[in-house]
């Protein structure tokens, strides 16, 4: 009969728990939030007023709840994923409703803060749910392209409230995230070479039916040159800022493209192009190493990871905060177009912060009990 | 693909599930609860069963899948390492990019050769310089600079790249390669620079080059910059005015080369801005307008309305930045109308001085209700009313004196039309049309609610009802030195305005209005807070704070007014956001500083005769150091006295030596009673009185 100490006991005692928290990977994150700091209160022009005081304060509480969250049972998290995704999707669409109602001249006050809660929140929703999906599914199911509709229909409902928002960065980011976690459950690779077709097929005809401004954003990202003073300037700018900053950098305090406001948003989208401008190449390197760390301590969580499912979601979150990463240095860099993503736990604003620090809570319960026993879907309900 | 699940499952998995792919039949249930164990179990050790050996090679499957993503995830690191090298190091980008550079010559590409006949040069505009417009003291708010425009006809070139090193040695602006192209070129017209100074054309004109031309051009250039912008307004590339003075006098400022005086006063609006800015930027509005007018003419001496913007950069300026509140703006009055309500009430006889209205009650009329901020729950006096801004009280004075009655006054004030002030851009009034003007309409616009009107509306009114009872239509314009004073119209009695007066005081001294007392200017005034309304009724938390004001009450001068748009409470209001907390300590401090720059000094020596003479108590009963005296214009007590009326034994009371003072029918020469010191003042070297 089945042996089922082949996956470790579960109930283990809080004080247990506690020693099982990588306390390394806190370090990393509070060594990211100290960057914050140190960026906030020179963009405030050398002050702890109004950006760095708050950045530590909401550091504090999102650390809270996230070693609360790592002291929560994966498996209680795993019933809950369908849950927790069918909630999330609520959300976005209230968002999508109320957005409708509020079009006047706070539209972006009242929806900036809603417009990017729900569906930050959703792709951690997303990450559970497909985790739940591929915990329980063998190699050869995988092989199933029948077995792979749900999940995909799972990602795409997302992405397209999303995209009706609209906020075309986040789509893509929440697109990418689903695809990463279909990679690493053993999704065939001819389906991703199929899919990555029919998007470069699909492309050109999604861009016609892209708002004004989306493609003003392309077209800027493929010629920024070309409107020096218009959509192109943040991406000039920053890129004056990269280039002045050289290999040392100005100082600190010291960077004037950001200090003397040529840089736009330098609290929050263009807080890394401050940072290069005053410690040059060395410092951001440095600030890239630590960021790499980070992802690479997630993938190396999931490894470590004893049960598909937790695995699957340290892939998922580590995946969100890669491309939060990625995206964000890009296009200050103008590698990609300008999307609005802000540098995680580096960046002004508070729900940016808190849904990062809910993501790694959820990261850091799946090392906690990497070796419980899941058991199976077939008995355990 | 929708799966049956394998099993009702109690608890109720939301999702559906795949079948199971190897359903092992009665397995056992996982055991819980067992003691945790640092150490993993070896592979080895355990028998497996089929379904764990799917899962493991699932599990193995996604190790090396995981592997594969982490080492993207590396590799894409690296290529962001790389790039950031590139643009830090590597190939920096300097602010000098080619693109950039060549922005600011905004020469024109040079026009096409036609095959056609030579294009005739550009004909010079045939028309004068556009005349200046100054202040009323000369200093100049808007000047037409002569420019010109450098160009050049290729064909009549004699040696190109001579001529280009040349003007380039002349105007070192130019490009110099881009200079001998264009030169070299078949054109017959090429555009070289634009905005050449008198002297740069002195400096070309004498290089000699054959076939270089100049093209008489213009700017018009604000040299105050956000001073009066929107008063201003603007003049497209054409010099023709499209907004404010530059507009409405557009005609005259083209063809009379005589500057245009304005009656602004450059000093004054400077004061104004510089505290409204401060009350706005104190209490976060979202705006808010000044406007400071002489209430013997009917010149506006400062007109500001925040935001405003450089009017040299009119282009860049928002729509909420160019629109001019004072004028365009069209807030509803709120309290700051009760002077015209008591004025009318007053004047008309149907309410008498000492009449008391029951305001213990808030007052409901169908869905509305109206009641008092604050209010004393109790019978109140007309002065009571004034000074503690009670709703009811004015309602009900207004009702007593009629419908029709406060229309008439309301037309003759010219509160239900535009203002006629020489702008474009005056707003026409929103108030019911005569058919809905109501009973309930009568009650709430007697406290400036239920009726818009531009702040220079509210102003206008403020100077009438202050100045001795001569409505003034406003003015830009300077009056000219030896012009015979401006005509007002009479709306009210002499007698009734010397009691509005005491009102007004009586706000500052006893009132809401405290924070607007500025010594030896005998401040009068009235508090304004009305809260905006939205399609869902009025909003209680955003407001339009307001205080409009008139001084020296004894010898009334100017009216100033200061309103902020959406004020938020702060430390020093004491939390509250209402006009007496918001405006009326920056009126205060804007009438502390520009009544030595108008010539007035503060009058602290006859302070107990002039306080004497303006007062008025609160109550009857109260000793006023006067005695009941019958009012010239005394009219028969109203019908309508309320239920429960106070006693009105005591008749109007004002000092008798009001009475006994000569009244000339037109305040603006008149010698004012207690106003010894005034004429003389007037004539005080200005410069010695500024600096203060």
């Amino acid at each position: 009969m089945m042996d089922r100490r082949l996956i470790r006991e579960t109930s283990f005692g809080l004080t247990n728990k506690l020693w099982q928290i990588s306390w390394t990977y806190v370090v990393l994150l509070c060594a990211l939030a100290g960057v914050g700091y140190v960026a906030l209160f020179s963009a405030a022009g050398g002050s702890p007023e109004p950006y760095a005081s708050r950045h530590v304060l909401r550091f504090a509480f999102g650390l809270g709840l996230m070693l609360s969250i790592a002291l929560v049972d994966i498996r209680f998290i795993a019933r809950l994923s369908w849950l927790l995704y069918v909630l999330g999707i609520g959300l976005l669409v209230l968002v999508l409703r109320m957005g409708h109602v509020g079009k006047g001249a706070q539209r972006w006050l009242e929806l900036g803060s809603l417009q990017l809660q729900p569906s930050e929140l959703m792709k951690i929703f997303l990450i559970l749910a497909l985790a739940a999906w591929f915990h329980r599914a063998s190699w050869e199911r995988i092989g199933n392209p029948l077995f792979l509709i749900p999940p995909a229909l799972a990602v795409l409902l997302p992405v397209g409230l999303i995209l009706k928002e609209p906020n075309l960065g986040t789509a893509v980011i929440t697109a990418c995230i689903g695809a990463t976690v279909f990679i690493a459950a053993g999704v065939r690779w001819w389906k991703f070479a199929l899919l990555a077709g029919l998007v470069g097929f699909a492309a050109p005809i999604a861009y016609t039916h892209l708002h004004d401004y989306q493609r003003a954003r392309i077209d800027t990202f493929l010629n920024p040159e070309t409107d020096p003073l218009g959509a192109g300037y943040n991406i000039i700018q920053s890129k004056i800022a990269l280039g002045s900053g050289g290999m040392w950098g100005k100082g600190f305090l010291q960077g004037t493209q950001g200090h003397l406001n040529f840089l736009p948003e330098k609290q929050t989208d263009f807080i890394f192009t401050m940072l290069a401008e005053e410690f040059g190449l060395v410092g951001s390197l440095a600030l890239l190493g630590l960021l790499c760390l980070i992802v690479l301590g997630g993938m190396a969580i999931a490894l470590r990871c004893r049960h598909q499912y937790g695995r699957l979601v340290a892939v998922g979150i580590a995946t969100n905060f890669f491309l939060y990463v990625f995206v964000n240095i890009a296009m200050v860099m103008g590698v990609i177009p300008v999307g609005g993503v802000p540098l995680p736990l580096v960046s002004h604003g508070g729900s940016a912060m808190i849904t990062t620090m809910v993501g790694f809570g959820i990261l850091m319960s799946v090392h906690v009990h990497r070796d419980v026993e899941f058991g199976d879907d077939q008995d355990e309900r | 693909m929708s799966a049956p699940p394998p099993k009702g499952p109690p608890g109720g998995a939301p999702e559906d599930r795949p079948p199971p792919a190897a359903p092992p039949p009665g397995a056992p249930a996982p055991r819980f609860g067992a003691p945790h164990d640092a150490s993993v179990p070896r592979m080895e050790t355990v028998r497996v069963t089929a379904p764990d050996l799917a899962r493991r090679a699932a599990l193995e499957k996604t190790r090396s899948r995981l592997v594969i993503t982490a080492f993207c995830f590396a590799l894409l690191f690296l290529a962001i390492a790389g790039k950031l090298a590139l643009a830090t190091i590597i190939t920096p980008l300097t602010p000098h990019l080619p693109a950039l550079a060549s922005r600011p010559s905004e020469v024109p590409p040079a026009e096409p050769a036609s095959d056609q006949q030579p294009l005739a040069p550009p004909a010079p505009p045939g028309h004068e310089q556009r005349a200046m417009i100054t202040d009323r003291n000369g200093e100049i708010l808007a000047i037409s600079l002569p420019t010109a425009g450098l160009y050049a006809d290729p064909r009549e070139m004699i040696d190109p790249s001579d001529s280009a090193h040349k003007l380039k040695l002349a105007l070192p602006r130019l490009d110099e390669a881009a200079v001998r192209e264009r030169l070299s070129s078949e054109k017959q017209f090429v555009y070289l620079a634009r905005q050449i100074t008198p002297r740069e054309q002195l400096a070309i004109n004498q290089l000699g080059i054959p076939g270089v031309y100049f093209q008489p051009t213009a700017r018009r250039r604000y040299p105050q910059g956000r001073a009066a912008a929107q008063v201003l307004g603007g003049v497209d590339v054409d010099g023709h005015g499209i907004a404010g003075v530059e507009r409405f006098f557009d005609q005259r400022l083209r063809e009379d080369p005589e500057p245009l005086r304005l009656s602004l006063d450059l000093r004054i609006q400077q004061v104004v801005h510089e505290e409204l800015t401060r009350a706005i930027e104190d209490f976060n509005g979202i705006g808010g307008c000044g406007l400071v007018m002489d209430v013997r003419t009917g010149e506006v001496l400062a007109m500001v309305s925040l935001p405003d913007y450089d009017a040299n950069e009119a282009g860049q300026a928002t729509q909420e930045q160019r629109f001019n509140r004072a004028v365009t703006g069209m807030y509803e009055p709120g309290s700051t109308f009760k002077l015209q309500t008591v004025s009318m009430a007053l004047d008309s006889g149907a309410v008498n001085i000492w009449n008391g209205f029951d305001a213990s009650h808030p007052i409901s009329i169908g869905r509305f209700t109206i009641s008092d901020f604050e209010g004393k729950k109790r019978f109140l006096y007309v002065p009571e009313i004034i000074a503690y801004s009670s709703n009811i009280g004015a309602a009900h004075m207004a009702v007593a004196a009629g419908t029709d009655r406060q229309r008439e006054w309301m037309a003759k004030m010219g509160m239900l039309s535009r203002i006629g002030i020489e702008l474009p851009e005056v707003g026409s009034p929103l108030a019911p049309p005569a058919s809905n003007w109501k009973e309930i309409a009568t009650m709430t616009i007697a406290f400036g609610h239920g009726i818009a009107v531009s702040p220079l509306h509210v102003v206008v009114g403020t100077a009438a009802v202050a100045n001795g009872g001569v409505r003034f239509r406003p003015t830009i314009l300077a009056a000219e030195p030896d012009a015979k004073p401006r005509e007002g119209t009479r709306v009210m009695q002499q007698t009734t305005s010397d009691t509005v007066r005491k009102l007004m005081r009586l706000v500052v001294t006893d009132g809401f209005g405290k924070n607007a007392e500025v010594p030896g200017y005998y401040v009068g005034g009235k508090t304004g807070t009305a809260e905006k309304s939205t399609r869902h009724g009025y909003n209680h938390n955003s407001r339009v704070d307001a205080f409009t004001s008139v001084f020296p009450m004894n010898a009334p001068r100017y009216a100033v007014y200061l309103m902020v748009d959406e004020p938020k409470a702060n430390a020093s209001s004491h939390g509250y956001a209402t006009a007496g907390w918001v405006v009326a300590p920056s009126v205060g401090k804007v009438i502390a500083r520009i009544g030595p720059m108008l010539g007035l000094l503060p009058d602290t020596e006859h302070a107990e005769e002039i306080h004497q003479a303006l007062y008025i108590p609160l109550q009857p009963g109260k000793p006023a150091g006067s005695h009941p005296a019958p009012v010239a214009a005394a009219v028969a007590r109203p019908d309508l006295t309320h239920p429960g009326s106070p006693p009105t034994g005591h008749l109007p009371a004002w000092p008798p030596q009001q009475e006994a003072a000569p009244r000339p029918s037109q305040p603006h020469d008149a010698a004012q009673p207690h106003d010894p010191r005034h004429e003389a003042q007037t004539a005080m070297p200005v410069a010695a009185l500024a600096d203060r």
